[in-house]
């Protein structure tokens, strides 16, 4: 009777349901497919059990239980609709209505709300109601991103908890009491936080809503596309949500292998960049000092002949290509299967500060996490650099794990001792931290190893053999030059022909490397916007961003995750491997069919990088280059998108625009 | 020959029938010139109404878009400046545009209008040369600033007269025929946002 000891059984319905101790009724009822209606309740906040709205009928109790917050017990017989039930609950939405302004015609959630799809399905659909209702103040500004409707409020404090324990943010508060309780921020200071948009998911009702989506649309109108966020390494699965080929919004995805059904800000909002007027949307070519329009055709022509020309009378050592992590896999294999095919191995995804983006052997999955005893932060911190990886950890500190961060290895590793499993989470900057930590914590048995690289495909590069010294699949080969390197043989005149496709190296250590982008003799870059690099080119290429164009990325965990366009890219635009196909018929290289590429990388990605670790000498291109002055800008710059558009692209910058 | 009298008799009373035609009473009407009386609740071009301080009632909640069974209707809502109100309240259509050539006429729009903003009035004259011409938009649609609420018809006692006086000037028809393209609302929701940005 061991199994007693951990299972219940109960009747919901009429069915015999056997859940698991301690589970919740409202939990136990999805079981067998009976929909309990919540309001408060929320699977990843728990119960709070303020609405009441989840009433249900326990035999033998008096009065009706709720659902959320009653555990499953032996022998239990519930009713989640009769006629009891369907009373209190109308009475439940009855007084929920009683001071709502029922605007729905001009509010962001009609059509998606659950305060009227429950009052459809439970409520009487009358009042008693013959008071006029408090009136409070709409559309409130409640910060950078979001706007609050006060009176919409059912006050589920959904908001608050998300705050509280999901985002540790403690900014939401639930002010004054009674009729007059409003949602608000403690200090009186504007909401602003990195995962400020998850609270419009939460908030059940229209009381909370962006800014960006205001009145643009209804849920009805939008062509709905999942795919998923370049804009850090953690690969967020999101819905691209678009209204007449304009990005209006994107809603997070219940996934709980990668995103935990939670965006970050930067991955939400950070979409206004599509439409920009300064988009990029015809090649340019550098004559005389001035760039002129020219066509694709011209574009292909003048690479093709810069790039033969270079090998003929310099050989392939004085060639060489930057693919940052906007590439999507297909066009980072592309761009390195072209490069290593005139010759040369002057090849690297890194245009910054990063040097690193796969822990090797032992890389765990961002699910560990949940089991980690121990995690240790290495570097710069998260919540800006991968903030989902971030809330991740912060459930597992909320779980009892310990957090370590700003300790040296030593005392990392003296904090760690007996714990397991042990995650070290690394920024992948500093390759000889990145290796102290490796040592000091090599004799621990479970220790798995993240790196949360600043670009948004980072790990996909690597995979793909953007490196000079692997191949793809991490095969090892003979060592061409990385990025630095490259840029010193710009500066010393050895490299002439430079593709740089979305990378933006000339935003890092600015003045160093823009003399050796002046050096060389054809540069090339592709990009959305003209960036402190694509300035200095001889020839710009406009180029797609990730939510026009369809192919897979690699997370820091090494998930393979899809992307699938939503957008119609503008015209005169082209996707990074359109462009390298162009570019491959120009030097008569042959590249892979379709189905050929699509099975190389999913070959490559698979592929487990072994015998290295953090810092691993095989990945040092030697010092670290400064930084560039904003941090935030090189999180954008490493998704290759608009870093050159601050007011469309920042959320610093939106919070001013607004 | 008597073949041929039988003829002449047959040629006779098919004129007598041509000819008693001449003394009945007509039933066609010297359209335009005179116009004929409509059912009281004929449904024909919309109108999308004011209240009575000038404001639109229109809030662009795009209702009466989605009970459009010929989908002939594209709203686009948007916020009101606090200087500029066009509406009572927060939003208002900043586009709205009905395809009269795809409209059936059937009045679902009306009947979804929680504000009774857009109606059927009985003017049906909108023949044009040009199928772009047929997308009205809010210069044709709404009820000019000087001329009053515009009528609905719940608020006319003893149904619609046969002729309302007042056809809605028709500003431009080469800029209505202007692509209304998707690509083109996809402007107007670009340009909201650039103003949003900054
Ligand atoms: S604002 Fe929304 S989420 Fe917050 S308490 Fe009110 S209804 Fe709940
Ligand atoms: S954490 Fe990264 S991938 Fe996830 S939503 Fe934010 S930016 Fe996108
Ligand atoms: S009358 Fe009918 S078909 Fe015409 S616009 Fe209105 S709802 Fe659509
Ligand atoms: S006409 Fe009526 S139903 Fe249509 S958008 Fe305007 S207010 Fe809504
Ligand atoms: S969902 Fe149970 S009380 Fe709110």
């Amino acid at each position: 009777m061991a199994d007693n000891a951990v299972n219940v059984t109960l009747t919901i319905d009429g069915v015999p349901v056997t859940v698991p101790k301690g589970t919740l009724l409202v939990e136990a009822a999805k079981t067998v497919k009976q929909e309990i209606p919540v309001y408060c309740y929320h699977p990843k906040l728990g119960p709070a059990g303020l609405c009441r709205v989840c009433l249900v009928d326990i035999e033998g109790m008096p009065k009706l239980q709720i659902a959320c917050n009653t555990p499953a017990a032996d022998g239990m017989v519930v009713h989640t609709r009769n006629d009891k039930v369907d009373a209190g609950r109308a009475m439940i939405l009855e007084l929920l209505l009683v001071n709502h302004p029922l605007d729905c015609p001009i509010c962001d959630k009609g059509g998606e709300c659950d305060l009227q799809d429950y009052a459809m399905a439970y409520g009487r659909g009358s009042s008693d109601l013959v008071d006029p209702k408090t009136r409070k103040p709409k559309g409130v500004d409640l910060g950078p991103t979001i706007v609050l409707d006060e009176e919409r409020c059912v006050v589920c404090q959904r908001c608050v908890r998300f705050d509280d324990i999901i985002a540790d943010e403690r900014q939401l508060v639930l002010k004054d009491r009674g009729v007059r309780d409003i949602i608000a921020t403690s200090t009186g200071d504007p909401y602003r936080h990195n995962f400020t948009g998850n609270v419009t998911e939460l908030c059940p009702v229209g009381a909370l809503t962006s800014k960006t989506y205001r009145f643009k649309s209804r849920p009805w109108d939008l062509q709905r596309t999942q795919t998923t966020c370049t804009q850090c390494a953690v690969g967020c699965q999101m819905f691209s949500d678009v209204r007449y080929g304009v990005p209006l919004r994107t809603m997070s995805v219940e996934h709980d292998a990668i995103s935990d059904g939670w965006l970050c800000d930067r991955g939400r909002y950070n979409i206004g960049f599509y439409d920009s007027a300064e988009r990029i949307v015809q090649p340019l070519y550098r004559r005389n000092g001035t760039f002129v329009q020219i066509g694709w055709d011209d574009a292909f022509t003048l690479w093709g002949k810069a790039l033969r020309e270079a090998l003929r009378a310099r050989g392939p050592e004085a060639v060489g290509a930057i693919g940052g992590g906007r590439l999507t896999n297909e066009e980072a294999y592309l761009l390195q299967h072209l490069t290593r095919a005139v010759g040369s191995a002057n090849l690297d995804w890194r245009a910054g500060l990063a040097r690193q983006a796969t822990p090797g052997a032992k890389g765990g999955t961002l699910a560990a996490l949940d089991r980690a005893q121990a995690i240790v932060t290495i570097g710069e911190p998260l919540r800006e650099r991968a903030p989902v990886l971030w809330l991740r950890i912060l459930k597992a500190v909320r779980r009892g794990a310990r957090l370590i961060a700003a300790a040296t290895p030593a005392e990392a590793a003296a904090q760690c001792a007996g714990l397991a499993p042990i995650a070290l989470v690394w920024d992948g900057v500093d390759p000889a931290l990145g290796a102290a930590y490796d040592g000091a914590f090599a004799g621990f048995a479970e220790v798995a190893t993240f790196i949360a690289s600043e670009q948004g495909n980072a790990r996909g590069a690597e995979a793909m053999g953007m490196l000079p010294a692997f191949g793809p699949g991490y095969a090892a080969v003979a060592p061409g030059r990385g990025t630095r390197a490259m840029l010193e043989d710009a500066r010393a005149g050895r490299l002439r022909v430079l593709s740089i496709l979305g990378a933006n190296p000339a935003a890092y250590a600015p003045n160093a490397a823009a003399e050796a982008l002046d050096a060389l003799e054809f540069t090339v870059v592709s990009e959305l916007f003209m960036t402190e690099t694509a300035a200095r080119a001889t020839l710009v290429l406009p180029a797609r961003g990730p939510l026009e164009k369809s192919g897979t990325t690699l997370n820091l965990t090494g998930d393979l995750l899809p992307l699938h366009a939503s957008l119609q890219a503008p015209e005169g635009t082209l996707a990074d491997l359109e462009m390298l196909i162009g570019l491959a018929q120009q030097l008569d290289v042959e590249l892979p069919s379709a189905e050929d590429l699509e099975r190389a990388v999913i070959a490559h990605a698979a592929k487990l990088p072994t015998g290295f670790g953090l810092g691993d000498a095989r990945f040092d291109d030697g010092p670290s280059v400064a930084p560039p002055p904003h941090v935030h800008r090189t999180i954008f710059d490493g998704a290759g998108t608009a870093a050159h558009d601050p007011r469309l692209t920042s959320l610093r910058a939106l919070e001013v625009g607004v | 020959m008597r073949k041929r009298l039988y003829n002449v008799g047959a040629i006779l009373k098919g004129l007598s029938i041509t000819f008693g035609f001449m003394f009945r009473k007509r039933p066609t009407i010297e359209y335009p010139s005179v116009k004929k009386q409509h059912a009281p609740r004929f449904h024909g071009l919309h109108e999308l109404r004011r209240y009575g301080d000038g404001k639109e009632r229109c809030i662009g909640c795009e209702l009466c878009s989605s009970a459009c069974p010929a989908n002939a209707i594209t709203v686009i809502g948007a916020e009101n400046a606090p200087d500029d109100r066009k509406s009572p309240g927060e939003r208002h259509a900043a586009r709205y545009e009905i395809d009269e050539l795809r409209c059936i006429f059937c009045g679902m729009c009306e009947e979804a209008c929680p504000t009774d903003a857009i109606v059927l009035t009985p003017r049906f004259e909108m023949a044009d040369y040009r199928r772009g011409s047929f997308i009205y938009a809010k210069d044709r649609l709404l009820v000019p600033p000087d001329a009053g609420v515009g009528e609905a018809p719940d608020e006319r006692p003893g149904g619609i007269p046969g002729d309302l006086g007042r056809v809605a000037e028709i500003k431009s028809t080469t800029d209505v025929a202007r692509g209304f393209s998707a690509t083109h609302r996809g402007e107007i929701l670009k340009t909201q946002r650039r103003g949003l940005a900054g």
